[in-house]
């Protein structure tokens, strides 16, 4: 068990450090630099030369360092968690993704326990309910969630709430933590601010989930032991809560698991549609900016979560399954 | 019991005149029927074409009503695609300055409308579809032929290239694949549908890869293929000719759920302006700015792509799993 999480910890190292070199290599190799006199003619070349080198981008005498050497420099300062500054807002990149970071994570968690909340028991009833009304209804609706991408969802949303019932702005103000402060005082505002993006999140997760769950639990009910456990005579809620589901619903950890980077990736556009203040939106405003540290960072900060929750999703699948031993 | 037919030949049973008591080649549908064997109708049997698995599986598909309807549906998004896009030629791009905002149904010059610069609405959306559809398929044929075919060589050979493919699988797992289109979008100088399409099936085949590989890796220990290795056959032609048709029902299925996928993918790419550059259309980069098309209570300017894109990615997942209920009867 030591040795399999020392491996794995060993594994994703490696991992973020490939991921981390392919990065730099892209956005290096894309033409123009981040301070240029051509853009601002007011500012010295002097000026310029200290602001490259301070990026690490040149040495003291304005000559550009080799890429490789650049790439040495910025691993150096990873190992310090240092990820270097942003090129459009000229603060460090761990200052701006620790500002964030809670917003997203408030964002990100809210979605996944209400799909959570509604998917599994909605995926258990319909196989214990199989070709049943609710079941043809869940089967129909994650088709439909599992086909509408969650910034259309967005899209739709906004149609629906702000245009047609006129009920929300359409665009969005933040009173959040991070960028402005007081909000989080607030929770019936936050609640209001939070419903759209946690709703056009969420949707894909309880389609997934729910799917998922029947599933699982359509093939435990079928096996053997059920069969044995409804013959000698055990109420039917007994067999499905009691025996079925504690079988059927370990694979969700996995899916969890890998859940998790989808919903990052769904917030980069989410996030930006809602003006939502974490970091999908500070990627997605890093994006159109060309502001390459800061991608470079949220892209690290993915792969670093995904490696962590992939490895505790098996450490939980080891500890919920005692059959299964690393 | 039943009495073995003689072989066919000679005119053995059917002499003219003898009462046929038994199955031979003279024997018309009629004797056979006066025969009246117990159990069995021997014109049924005789009748009853051979069923290969494909068409077992094409019936299954076709009696599954909402498969049926969604491919029809899907047909009908392919052929708008195809055709509506010849006959408007250029209308997607032509401005008409006078006529923005039109709204739809009010008139057959502009049946969908136009939109904030007068263009027409509907040769749009054909348009943003043939897009949608190109990269899809493309895309997907990229997957097959990289994930296709480094499954199969890491699930029969093993090894090292075995491993290099799940090592690759968790790597992009672990990556915001957005940013990574957009990173080599900007690194690769502009933006260009060849790129994305290259991009996508990159990045994205590890999933049929993976698929190939466990097909691979159990059907490489079958008798079936000790037996063609025992006679001698090539690695090449046991891939081929034994292993290879026998793998691909989950592929098939895959490959049609991923077709979905890309087309979502690519929408998302085009509603971020990472896609094919405008004035060319595509479904995400007209819903790029709807925020101004809602502001001004424009709202088919975004239905209109909106929809069109949940439909088409609908109806490639209902196929799909049609196609998957198809191939494999016993997962219902």
């Amino acid at each position: 068990m030591t040795f399999y999480v020392i491996r794995r910890v060993a594994i994703g190292i490696l991992l973020l450090f490939f991921m981390s070199a392919m990065f730099f290599a892209l956005t290096r190799l894309t033409p123009g630099q981040p301070v240029s006199v051509g853009e601002n003619p007011r500012i010295h070349q002097e000026q310029v030369n200290l602001r490259l080198h301070r990026l690490g981008l040149t040495d003291e005498n304005g000559n550009p360092y080799p890429i490789p050497q650049q790439y040495l420099l910025y691993l150096g300062a990873l190992v310090h968690l240092d990820l270097g500054d942003s090129y459009q807002y000229n603060v460090p990149v761990t200052k701006l993704l620790k500002q964030r970071l809670p917003n997203t994570a408030l964002l990100l968690g809210t979605a996944l326990v209400v799909a959570l909340a509604i998917g599994i028991p909605l995926g258990i009833f319909a196989a214990t309910h199989q070709y049943s009304k609710l079941d043809m209804t869940t089967s129909i609706t994650s088709y439909v969630g599992v086909s509408i991408p969650s910034f259309v969802l967005g899209i739709y949303l906004l149609l629906i709430f702000a245009v047609f019932l006129k009920q929300t702005p359409l665009h969005w103000g933040f009173p959040l933590f991070g960028m402005h402060t007081g909000g989080v005082d607030d929770p019936l505002d936050l609640l209001y601010h939070m419903a759209l993006p946690v709703t056009s999140l969420a949707i894909l997760e309880i389609a997934i989930f729910s799917r998922f769950m029947r599933a699982s639990m359509l093939e435990v009910l079928h096996q053997d032991y059920i069969r044995t456990a409804r013959a000698k005579g055990l109420a039917l809620d007994k067999v499905n809560y009691k025996h079925a589901l504690r079988n059927a619903i370990l694979p969700i950890i996995t899916l969890v698991a890998i859940a998790i980077p989808q919903i990052v990736n769904g917030a980069i556009i989410t996030e930006g549609i809602f003006s939502w203040p974490g970091t999908g939106q500070l990627a997605f405003q890093a994006v159109v900016d060309r502001d390459y540290p800061v991608i470079l960072g949220v892209v690290m900060l993915v792969a670093a979560l995904t490696v962590v929750f992939n490895l505790i999703a098996d450490l939980m699948y080891a500890v919920a399954d005692p059959r299964i031993r690393y | 019991m039943a009495q073995v037919p003689p072989l066919p030949i000679g005119p053995a049973a059917g002499v003219p005149g003898s009462v046929p008591n038994q199955l031979s080649i003279e024997t018309t549908v009629e004797q056979e029927r006066a025969l009246q064997q117990p159990g069995v109708k021997a014109d049924e049997l005789r009748d009853a074409p051979e069923l290969g698995f494909w068409r077992l599986a094409v019936i299954r598909f076709l009696h599954h009503r909402v498969a049926t309807g969604a491919l029809l549906l899907l047909g009908v998004i392919v052929l708008t695609a195809i055709v509506v896009p010849i006959i408007t030629g250029d209308l997607y791009r032509i401005q008409d300055y006078r006529h923005p905002f039109k709204p739809p149904f009010q008139s057959l010059q502009h049946l969908l409308g136009t939109d904030d610069l007068g263009r027409d609405e509907l040769a749009r959306l054909a348009r943003g579809a043939r897009v949608s559809i190109m990269v899809g398929t493309l895309a997907v044929v990229g997957y097959l032929l990289i994930g296709g075919g480094l499954g199969a060589l890491a699930g029969y050979y093993g090894g090292w290239l075995d491993n290099a493919l799940m090592r690759f699988t968790d790597i992009i797992i672990s990556m915001p694949f957005l940013l990574v289109v957009i990173a080599v979008t900007a690194a690769t100088g502009g933006v260009r549908l060849s790129t994305v399409i290259i991009v996508i099936a990159a990045t994205g085949w590890y999933e049929i890869g993976r698929l190939m590989r466990a097909q691979f890796l159990v059907l490489r220990e079958q008798e079936f293929v000790q037996a063609a290795k025992a006679l001698g056959a090539s690695n090449l032609r046991i891939i081929f000719r034994h292993i290879l048709p026998n793998a691909l029902a989950p592929i098939i299925v895959s490959a049609t759920l991923g077709v979905s996928g890309i087309v979502l993918l690519e929408a998302a790419l085009g509603f971020l302006g990472y896609s094919i550059p405008p004035p060319e259309p595509s479904w995400g980069n007209m819903l790029s700015q709807f925020e101004d098309y809602l502001l001004q209570n424009q709202t088919y300017l975004v239905i209109f792509p909106a929809t069109a894109l949940v439909l088409t990615a609908l109806c490639i997942n209902l196929v799909g799993d049609g196609i998957r209920d198809a191939l494999d009867p016993r997962q219902r």
